[in-house]
């Protein structure tokens, strides 16, 4: 039997999507790196289609962009922990959240997943998920949210 | 986008991001619907010296708290018993002496009547009790007796009950300081002579604890609270046991006992020594002022507390009484042991527990006053809202505490100290009046309550209330006839005057909300009078043209007026004014007594009299330029006679003030924006001259 170890993360990013389990992993994440005090970044990604330049006057001016940060912060405050806010914009979210992880050299990239299903009810889970999963160089760790009582 | 940046690239080829900025990230955050919340550092001071007076302030009250964290400064009921209770507790350590005080002129053998007193009171106090339970539930939102004589009795009774109260919280303060005062000096004589500055100093003490928040100052004063309830029951409890074993001996005569009188022993002798022992019951309302303070539910947990308050304060006051007449305890005169302090001594034996009772009863004593610190802000911070109070003491302070009512509180009691000499004797007449006054309009409006409500049991509770209020009244009478003479005429002085003085601040609320009323749905039209602008300046410069500017963007219709004293130097000026900015006119104002404000208000008056009467006054805006000092010794330099002129002109009818602030990093955009040749000659000839 492999002996049962508890990670200890130095830098966690979390990729926020402005749904409501947002809430849920910036609490997971600042109950997890409570101890080992570990800096924690969260980014929200601002995707663009191809009709605007990247460097479009977009997010900045979004409060519904900018609120999903300013909530996360809010609940850091709330649990006394520390929150980097990052705001990005790009042509993908899933290939920028990986980008920003990689960059400032994160041991841990939580995601959140909203339980959703497609016509004909097969399990939805997007793309960014799946490319993180994929490319990114430290751990991700999914959080879906609990079904919902009608898909029970 | 405020600083555009390059894309960063990602891990694969073709991946590109744009890190956005958040500039306001450091000072708000979005809360959705267009609202932003203010972070702390767009509260907090700006300045260097700010700043400086912050670090000290938080220092010594603690960081400010947001309003989020005001339900993490709600008391549960452990920690609000000690705080709001500590005056109601603490009387029973005096209040068996006041009913012996009074029986002993009838002789001794009558002063087996104490129990039946002190059962008489513990009757009321269960009513009281059992009356301010309902308040808490039926007025959850605090104010006590002022919320239910004014709901049910009217707005003015509803003022007298505040006004009694809020006298008696200071007397509270007062008398508490002093007699804790009074009981260190028997022990350390030398600080007699400095008992006024010493009892100013215990208030700015528990002023500056209560500062700190509500939750921090019940963890200081929940120990000494705790500590004599504790001591006192033990001692009760050691007594009765005596008593049932018969160990409990009569005690020889304690030093400084009073004489016993000769005095019939009268109906209106026992109505003296009830109303005497009724200073027990003098707190006991401050829970009904407070409910909003207690964690949810508040009104159940406020009840419960009064609850458990009013079981504490009955049992420690009957039990005391009982004991201390099984020992034969007697009252003395101020030198003299208290009954307590008897007890303790038959019960103890004068060893350590009888030292830790005392020590407990001195702390509880010298603590009382923290209830008034936290009923007495809540009181007026409810009477703000109701615009019967200056509304400063609505606001709640950095560390959520209504820091107005508590230094109010402490400057008056202070004033009362130095006023009395911190004399007990002098100040004790004024206590307990108004809180009977309280006591009776709270319960009388109860009456009216039930009435009103008619809900399950409405009329044996009105009943009980109506006894309750005819008790208390007649204690007020007989409290007020005895003490009238003492000195508690001037409580009814003080409560009229305070009266008075709420109705006042009422009315100009009142009178000022009509005058800014609007209409309800009317659209605001588009201005009609005619603007004009009007700026004295200083000189031709830098300043006057950024002034210029601004009037420019306002109307068309502008002058500038130079008030001079110098023949010489307004040539100069007119002949650069007319060069630089022909299409202003420049009225030049020559003041031959070299005045410089009084003639521009003339100049403004006479503009007003030339207008026609027959269409409305314009709006005339005065703008006055203004040099930014950027240091102590700047200001002092520059804009005196700016500040004078404003300060003349503030409240003048149809003028607007407005300061065009000119700062020296501007100097190379207001000199691009002027349109006058060469603007570094006309810097160089009136820079800062004459601001």
């Amino acid at each position: 039997m492999p002996e049962a170890y508890t990670p200890v993360f130095r830098r966690a990013v979390i990729a926020l999507s402005g749904g409501p389990i947002d809430n849920a992993i910036v609490r997971l994440a600042l109950e997890v790196t409570r101890h080992s005090h570990a800096e924690l970044i969260a980014v929200h990604v601002v995707e663009l289609d191809w009709t605007q330049p990247l460097d479009a006057d977009v997010a900045e001016r979004s409060e519904d962009a900018q609120r999903v940060l300013d909530a996360a912060e809010g609940v850091a405050e709330l649990m006394h922990g520390k929150l980097e806010a990052v705001l990005v914009q790009a042509r993908d979210v899933g290939a920028a959240i990986v980008d920003e992880a990689a960059a400032r050299d994160a041991d841990l990239l939580i995601m959140g997943l909203p339980y959703r299903t497609r016509f004909g009810g097969e399990f939805a889970i997007g793309r960014a998920i799946p490319y993180a999963l994929k490319n990114a160089p430290c751990a991700v760790w999914v959080v879906r949210e609990p079904m919902g009582e009608e898909s029970l | 986008m405020t600083a555009p940046r390059s894309p960063l690239h990602g891990r694969k080829l073709g991946d590109r991001r744009v890190v956005v900025d958040r500039p306001h990230a450091a000072y708000f955050r979005y809360a959705g619907d267009g609202t932003m919340v203010a972070k702390a550092a767009a509260s907090g001071p700006t300045s260097v010296v700010g700043k400086r007076v912050a670090r000290v302030r938080s220092f010594i009250f603690g960081k400010p708290l947001t309003n989020a964290q005001e339900i993490g400064e709600r008391l549960s009921k452990k920690l609000a018993l000690p705080i709001f209770s500590s005056d109601a507790i603490s009387s029973s350590a005096y209040a068996t002496d006041e009913i012996l005080r009074v029986l002993v002129l009838a002789g001794i053998a009558w002063m087996t009547w104490s129990i039946w007193v002190a059962a008489a009171i513990a009757l009321m106090l269960t009513i009281v009790a059992f009356s301010y339970r309902q308040v808490c539930r039926g007025y959850p939102s605090g104010g006590g007796a002022y919320v239910v004589a004014r709901e049910n009795l009217g707005p003015n009774f509803g003022l007298v009950a505040a006004a009694a109260l809020m006298v008696d919280y200071v007397m509270t303060v007062a008398v508490s300081s002093a007699s804790a005062l009074a009981n260190l000096a028997t022990a350390f004589e030398g600080i007699a002579p400095y008992k006024v500055e010493l009892g100013a100093l215990i208030i700015v003490l528990v002023t500056a604890a209560n500062l700190r928040g509500i939750r921090e100052s019940g963890n200081i004063f929940a120990i000494p609270t705790y500590m004599f309830v504790g001591m006192a029951l033990l001692a009760i409890v050691v007594g009765l046991v005596n008593t049932a074993t018969g160990a409990a001996h009569h005690l020889a005569a304690p030093p400084f006992a009073e004489q016993p009188g000769v005095q019939a022993f009268t109906i209106l002798l026992l109505l003296k020594a009830f109303a005497g022992g009724s200073v027990a019951l003098t707190g006991v309302e401050a829970i009904a002022n407070g409910v909003p303070a207690f964690k949810p539910p508040e009104a159940k947990n406020a009840a419960n507390t009064l609850i458990i308050m009013a079981v504490l304060l009955g049992t420690i006051f009957i039990g005391l009484t009982f004991v201390g007449l099984q020992y034969g305890v007697q009252a003395t005169t101020a030198q003299g042991p208290t009954v307590l302090g008897q007890v303790g001594s038959a019960v103890f034996g004068g060893g350590f527990l009888f030292i830790m009772l005392q020590i407990s009863a001195a702390l509880i004593l010298f603590l009382a006053c923290n209830t008034s610190f936290n009923a007495f802000p809540r009181l007026a911070a409810i009477l703000a809202q109701d615009d019967c109070m200056p509304r400063q003491f609505a606001f709640r302070g950095d560390r959520l505490a209504f820091s107005w009512g508590i230094v109010v509180l402490a400057a008056v009691a202070i004033a009362m100290l130095y006023a009395f000499n911190a004399s007990v004797d002098a100040l004790i007449p004024l206590y307990s009046v108004g809180v009977f006054i309280c006591f009776t309009l709270s319960q009388a409006g109860m009456v009216i309550h039930w009435r009103k409500e008619r809900s399950s049991g409405w009329a044996w509770r009105s009943l009980v209330n109506g006894f309750g209020a005819i008790l208390t009244g007649v204690v007020f009478l007989v409290v007020a006839y005895e003490k009238f003479g003492n000195g508690a005429w001037m409580v009814l002085i003080f409560i009229p005057t305070l009266i008075a003085m709420m109705v006042f601040v009422r009315h100009q609320y009142a009178s000022s909300a009509r005058q800014l009323e609007m209409r309800p749905g009317s659209a605001v039209p588009q201005p009609h009078r005619h603007n004009r602008v009007v700026i004295p300046i200083p000189g031709v410069n830098r300043a006057t043209v950024q002034a210029l500017n601004v009037a420019r963007s306002i109307t068309t219709d502008i002058r500038a007026v130079y008030v001079s004293d110098d023949a010489e130097k307004t040539d100069a000026v007119r002949e650069r004014w007319a060069n630089a900015v022909p299409d202003v006119p420049l009225v030049v104002v020559e003041s031959p007594y070299r005045a410089l404000i009084a003639p521009f208000v003339a100049y403004l008056d006479v503009l007003d009299r030339t207008w026609p009467n027959d269409s409305e006054k314009p709006i005339t805006f005065v703008l006055i330029p203004e040099y930014v000092a950027r240091s102590w010794w700047e200001r002092i330099l520059y804009n005196q006679a700016a500040k004078q002129l404003r300060a003349t002109l503030l409240g003048r009818a149809h003028t607007v003030v407005i300061n065009i602030p000119y700062r020296r990093d501007e100097s190379r955009a207001a000199a691009s924006a002027a349109e006058v040749e060469p603007a570094g000659t006309l810097v160089a000839a009136d820079n800062g001259r004459g601001h």
